[in-house]
């Protein structure tokens, strides 16, 4: 070689070097380190949920397709008929981009099956849940050790198995246990906090316990899986004043709520509370008029049009509204006609009218008998027809299908805060 | 047909109506003298303790103007148990709606009427303009349902003003209403009114809701005036009644001035719970658009004491009235045990939404925590 070549040799490598070391920097610095699902703070405070590097607004349904005839124990994930692929490309259509699934059991590889087909097929992502055990009897004991560990571990597991599923947006924890610290569903409690004679303070005792205990759970999903945001499932903001202390690693709350045409403060009373970034992971309208004694789509449709238009409100960006919320997920994608009256099979093949609950806040019926007007199997905004369509029920979009669809394509939203 | 004839009978139907375009009156009569020919109204509409009201339509006890007014005795014996009562000016008498007799007073943007006290610190509860049909499935409802008060009398003529900017008064059969209870005057009253009309007044703008001044109460004594919202949200249903036993009065040991209330709650229905609503106006789910604009408060406080100390109260509650017209947020605090001793208690409402309260207190308790019942005294129910 000769020392021209050498030099030529050597200006080479003096050439890559850099070229190589701004390549290592900038692949260090490159999105490949971001999360696939994230959390963005704004500079001006609002939340952004970034998928894949790009915003995403989550346009959801809860998804429990449960066939007429059959109850919660249905396995419709190994259904042959696939439910799921019909009621992807109807989603599709309306412009859902999300389903939530409150737990999955069974056949994980059924519920891959799921979760690949509505992803592959129609882009819809979906967001996987957990009970914690909420439904289990005699009753959750959040304060016992070993029920802890048994939760934990079949969160874990879940976490595991479908945390590389392309598919998969986010985990929520819990749906409505905040409740049982109050002792208003499936009360709980301790030797420690049987002791305390003061029941506020065994009110605060329990917040503290099952806020701890989601807090750990979030900690270790976050030690598995760094892709997906985990959720704080909640009833209401009731008990967050608690999750502010005890519970500041989730990313995000999953709240419930079922406050009629307007959502009312939530959005700034939860930045005052818990400044978390919320997706509305339950709410809705049912169809069914108890007053008047008939189905009545517009009822329905009225009222989620103007939850959609609040949730679009107070996404990030608008200057008017809060900014925290990420989406929401609508309860829910079909009526389930086994509800009313669980343990009478019978029933499951009639699509019962008679109201289960009151909420005033649902005012066009509230005149019913006992005012009880919310009708627990009207809430789909897909009716099941009893006519069979490849092999399952035929479906029917119900006018809330279509005036969200619209909505969606062309939000308008209301300027002015709607206080009422 | 000559040509000339053509126009005068042009003109002649022509003249009437543009006399009628400007002569618009300025002002509608409900009352302005016994058999005067421009009242309009007739107070048939007795309500409540109708058996407690006398009435004298030509007093001549120095009437506001003209050569009488209008004298009303309240006696406050709650003869038909209801422990309120008033009365509503109707057209034509005794229609609540089944008759068609509204008037179209668009236009005109307030009611005045004067009025006074045979002693002074009568309190008059509310006013009303329309509201006839209005819950009710009227066939002739009023196109508007509007309310004041509470007014507290002088013992000398003083005029007051509903203001009617920006409502809907298309069709008004009820055209104006008083109504009292027994709690606010234990002891009747006499009162007189005069000149009762709508007024046209252009200077007069819709009435937003304004901030009220702290303190604002819910309770702060039987008579006071004061006093914003009513204890009429009785929960969960009509059984509800057999449960609670409501003193608006008590005077036994009140934390301070004349009077607390006193509550005793025994599940006789087998309900198993209970609870009572304070809302403005009474009986407000959400269903109409009232309530008061607390912005400025900071916290809600009140003072409690059980008749035997460890009565437990699940909730003490402000707002969260849900409905076409929802509460604009709400506040909790309980379960509280209650000591024999008076005691303050606290809702913190430090970055709460108040702008819009219907619901301004509540509290609920339940059989199970309870099994003997409870005997509870509540006193200073305010916003601060």
């Amino acid at each position: 070689m000769s020392p021209l070549s050498l030099r030529g040799h050597f200006s080479l490598v003096w050439r890559t070097v850099p070229i190589l070391l701004l390549a290592i920097c900038f692949l260090a610095a490159a999105p490949r380190g971001r999360p696939k699902v994230f959390i963005k703070k704004l500079k001006n405070n609002h939340y952004q949920l970034i998928v894949e590097h790009k915003p995403y607004i989550i346009k959801g349904v809860c998804y429990n397709p449960i066939p007429i005839s059959q109850n919660y124990e249905y396995d419709w994930w190994s259904d042959p008929n696939k439910p799921w692929i019909v009621d992807g490309k109807l989603m599709k259509d309306m412009g859902i981009n999300t389903i939530r699934l409150y737990q999955v059991d069974g056949d994980s590889d059924a519920v891959k099956r799921v979760i690949r087909d509505l992803y592959k097929n129609y882009g819809i992502r979906t967001i996987l849940g957990s009970w914690l055990g909420f439904w289990e009897y005699p009753c959750p004991f959040y304060g016992d050790k070993k029920f802890q560990n048994k939760v934990k571990k079949e969160v874990l597991e879940m976490v595991s198995l479908y945390k590389d599923e392309p598919g998969v947006l986010m985990w929520v924890l819990g749906n409505e246990n905040n409740y049982s610290c109050l002792g208003t569903v499936n009360p709980w409690s301790s030797d420690e906090i049987d002791k305390e004679p003061d029941p506020q303070k065994q009110k605060a005792m329990r917040a503290k316990i099952y806020y701890s205990f989601v807090n750990d759970l979030t900690r270790e999903i976050h030690k598995i899986d760094s892709d997906h945001p985990v959720a704080l499932g909640n009833g209401e903001l009731v008990g967050l004043e608690f999750a502010n202390k005890y519970a500041r690693d989730v990313d995000l709350v999953a709240c419930i709520i079922y406050r009629g045409k307007t959502f009312g403060n939530l959005f700034r009373s939860l930045k005052l509370t818990f400044d978390k970034p919320i997706l509305v992971s339950e709410f809705g309208a049912d169809c069914y008029d108890a007053y008047l004694k008939k189905e009545d789509q517009n009822m329905q449709a009225f009222f989620l049009e103007s939850q959609w238009r609040q949730i679009y409100e107070n996404l990030a960006g608008n200057k008017d509204g809060a900014g925290n919320c990420l989406g929401g997920t609508i309860f829910e994608w079909t009526d389930e006609w086994w509800k009313h009256d669980q343990s009478n099979p019978d029933s499951w093949s009639v699509h019962d009218t008679t109201s289960n609950w009151s909420n005033g806040s649902y005012y066009f019926d509230i005149k019913a008998e006992g005012n009880k007007n919310m009708n627990e199997e009207w809430f789909g905004i897909v009716a099941l027809s009893q006519d069979l369509e490849q092999g399952i029920n035929k479906r029917v979009p119900r006018k809330a299908y279509y005036v969200v669809r619209e909505f969606w394509k062309k939000p308008i939203l209301n300027n002015k805060r709607n206080k009422k | 047909m000559k040509k000339w004839l053509v126009v005068l009978l042009a003109l002649s139907f022509s003249m009437p109506a543009l006399g009628l375009a400007e002569d618009k009156p300025k002002e509608f009569m409900v009352y302005a003298d016994k058999n005067a020919r421009d009242n309009h109204f007739i107070p048939s509409g007795w309500m409540g303790d109708y058996g407690d009201i006398k009435i004298n339509d030509q007093s001549s006890n120095n009437p506001h103007s003209g050569t009488n007014c209008i004298e009303f005795v309240y006696s406050a014996k709650k003869t038909q148990g209801k422990g309120w009562a008033g009365v509503y000016w109707q057209n034509p008498a005794q229609n609540w709606g089944s008759k068609k007799g509204g008037f179209d007073l668009t236009g005109m943007t307030k009611l005045t009427f004067w009025a006074r006290g045979a002693k002074g610190g009568e309190v008059i509860q509310k006013l009303k303009v329309g509201g006839i049909g209005i819950d009710s499935k009227a066939v002739y409802p009023d196109s508007c349902d509007i309310e004041m008060g509470p007014i507290e009398l002088t013992d000398t003529w003083k005029q007051y003003t509903v203001n009617l900017a920006g409502k809907d008064l298309s069709y008004v059969s009820g055209g104006f209403c008083w109504v009292t209870t027994a709690d606010l005057n234990p002891e009747g009253f006499t009162f007189y009114l005069d000149d009762i009309k709508f007024e046209v007044d252009a200077s007069l703008k819709p009435e937003g809701k304004k901030q009220e001044s702290m303190p604002f109460y819910v309770y702060s004594d039987v008579r006071s005036s004061k006093n914003h919202f009513i204890p009429s949200g009785w929960m969960p249903d009509a059984n509800t009644a057999k449960d609670i036993k409501y003193e608006n009065a008590n005077k036994e040991d009140p934390y301070l001035g004349d009077t607390c209330i006193k509550i005793a709650y025994n599940d006789v229905s087998g309900t198993r719970w209970a609870g009572i609503y304070w809302q403005n106006p009474a009986n407000n789910w959400g269903n109409k658009d009232a309530g008061f604009d607390l912005s400025k408060t900071t916290s809600f406080t009140f003072w409690a004491k059980g008749a035997k100390g460890g009565e437990r109260i699940e909730e003490f509650k402000v707002g969260g009235i849900m409905g076409e017209f929802s509460d604009s947020d709400s506040a909790v605090i309980g379960p509280v045990i209650l000591n024999k001793e008076w005691t303050k208690y606290t809702i913190d409402l430090k970055g709460k939404d108040m702008s819009y309260v219907i619901g301004g207190f509540c509290w609920s308790t339940n059989v199970d925590n309870n099994p003997e019942g409870a005997t509870f005294y509540l006193d200073e129910l305010k916003y601060e």
